[in-house]
């Protein structure tokens, strides 16, 4: 988070104090959402009681935001009863969203957000039951896995009387180079994964990812969860240069293949020697660009996973993508890359689920207060 | 509760507690603020356990952390709230062998430079002859005396708690001390 700063004058630089890897919980956005990814991650969905209707939702949101408050700030919560694993400085986030199904509730059904239903079934998905839908979401992310998990107990211990959960993903993710810096990150098939994402702080970011409407949710995102598991043994069964045609970028810095440098512009038009394209019709880098999309563009993050049965390994990616408006940006891509994708062979989706995630809330509010109030 | 915690927080623990409302960059900083005037307690993480699900719907506890920053003892003297017909002050204590709840005679000490922790199973202010149910989420005026003369009111949520009633819940027959 500090890799942007550059010292630029002479005076002597005083003895660092240890940084504060405190997130502020407060802010315009919920704060994970443009921060980097975290190294743990859990993300839970849980489905609300039939008794918990508007007026319980928000006292929901209340006691939640309560915690974050104390969580992120490494303080336990009011009625921790493990309070001794609440610690500060690991970079602690919690995100919250609702899924589509919380506004056909009472009182809920004219603030839906557009576009925000239920990605219909592509043709390669293989959706499971078991890691798809949900009305509410929390994502807790954190620098040290013990942290994620005592903040997530917490947080479906205080929902119970609201919530109950009905999918858990776990994952991971090393943001931060061998010097420090950060970087993109890699999946499990060894790629850089999220180089065209557009930057944050840029007015690219910030028209592909906040809503503006309507009122309650200006400010707000809606975020597309998809579990794609990914067969490593036939993936590690190709050459290097067939695994970097598929995706149209070098394994080794993750570069397109027509350049030399990670965030060099793709040369979708050249050629090689025989009049191909370099980057093929169907690498992913390719089908994926804003270019090839009237210009649509997400912002994408992702989390590895492991999931181990036995001595049965399934790895593969929490795929995130964060947007203004699902059907408007995000669907037309996935039709497309569902359509083409090379990487099609190696990935197979195994849950899907679609949240609107709310603005950020200051000292003086609470979750979606706007909303729920 | 949070803006009028937060405020607490900001008025009263400026001058040195800093490092108390979780701005750990502050701490250094507030070791060597002067003290311009003696800060009154400082109140944290109030919360009262919700009567859902409770055997004895007509009462229950607020739990909070009490701080005292100054440099002499000051005793939580006494409690109210518009959801309760009478508010006590109590603290569980042995008697012939058995955990008992009972009223704190002069009331919860915060010590100098110290904190009060109000807890399950330990001090905790009772609220008796309750006007209504407290649900899950609902916001609980309290207002708190102490011995300086300070006052806080506070706005406290209501939350579900894990451990087993019989381990906190104010009973007339209390379980003994396991």
């Amino acid at each position: 988070m500090t890799g942007g700063v550059v010292a630029l004058s002479n005076q002597p630089v005083p003895a660092e104090a240890t940084p504060s890897r405190v997130v502020s919980p407060y802010g315009d956005h919920q704060p994970a959402i443009a921060a980097p990814t975290p190294k743990h991650a859990e993300l839970v969905a849980l489905n609300l009681l039939s008794s918990t209707d508007r007026a319980a939702l928000g006292r929901l949101m209340r006691l939640w935001s309560t915690d974050i408050v104390a969580l992120t700030e490494g303080r336990p919560p009011p009625g921790d009863t493990a309070p001794e694993l609440a610690v500060p400085n690991t970079a602690l986030t919690v995100t919250v969203g609702f899924g589509p199904r919380v506004f056909t509730r009472p009182g809920l059904t004219a603030y839906k957000p557009s576009g925000l239903d239920d990605l219909p079934v592509m043709r390669h998905d293989r959706l499971l039951p078991a890691w798809s839908g949900g009305d509410l979401l929390l994502q807790v992310g954190a620098d040290d896995p013990v942290s994620v998990v005592h903040a997530v107990r917490r947080l479906v211990a205080d929902a119970a009387p609201f919530a109950r959960p009905v999918w858990r993903q776990t994952g991971f993710w090393n943001s931060t180079g061998p010097d420090g810096k950060p970087v993109t990150g890699r999946n499990l098939f060894g790629q850089v994964d999220g180089t065209g994402n557009p930057a944050v702080g840029t007015p690219e970011f910030d028209a592909t990812v906040w809503a503006d409407g309507p009122e309650w949710f200006r400010g707000g995102t809606t975020l597309v969860v998809r579990r794609i598991k990914m067969n490593l043994d036939t993936w590690d069964e190709l050459t290097r240069s067939e695994q970097e045609r598929a995706v149209g970028r070098k394994l080794s810095t993750g570069a397109p293949i027509t350049g030399t440098a990670e965030h060099d512009e793709l040369d979708l038009d050249a050629r090689d020697a025989d009049g191909r394209l370099v980057i093929a019709e169907n690498a992913h880098a390719r089908l994926s660009h804003h270019s090839e999309n009237d210009g649509r563009r997400i912002f994408r993050k992702g989390l590895n996973y492991v999931h181990d049965t036995g001595a049965t390994r399934e790895s593969g990616l929490i795929f995130l993508s964060y947007q203004a408006d699902v059907a408007g940006q995000f669907l037309p891509l996935l039709t497309r890359l569902d359509a083409a994708d090379a990487l099609n062979e190696w990935t197979t989706t195994i849950g899907s689920a679609v949240f609107a995630i709310p603005p950020g809330w200051h000292e003086d509010g609470w979750l979606a207060r706007d909303l729920l109030a | 509760m949070k803006t009028k915690l937060l405020m607490a927080c900001a008025v009263v623990a400026l001058p040195l507690l800093l490092s108390s409302c979780g701005s750990s960059d502050s701490a250094a900083a507030a070791d060597t603020a002067p003290s311009v005037s003696t800060p009154s307690v400082l109140v944290e993480d109030a919360w009262v356990r919700t009567t859902t699900g409770a055997k004895d719907t007509t009462m229950t506890a607020a739990f909070m952390s009490l701080t005292n920053p100054g440099g002499s003892e000051i005793k939580l003297t006494s409690a109210t709230s518009p959801v309760a017909g009478t508010v006590q002050l109590h603290e569980m204590a042995m008697k012939d062998g058995k955990m008992v709840m009972r009223e704190k005679a002069g009331g919860i000490a915060v010590p100098a430079g110290s904190h009060a922790h109000l807890a399950p199973s330990g001090d905790h202010v009772m609220l008796m002859d309750l006007k209504q149910p407290l649900k899950p989420g609902d916001e609980v005026p309290l207002t708190l005396k102490f011995s300086d003369g300070s006052s806080h009111d506070l706005t406290v949520p209501v939350k579900k708690f894990t451990e087993e009633e019989e381990h906190y819940h104010p009973s007339q027959t209390p379980t003994p001390a396991s």
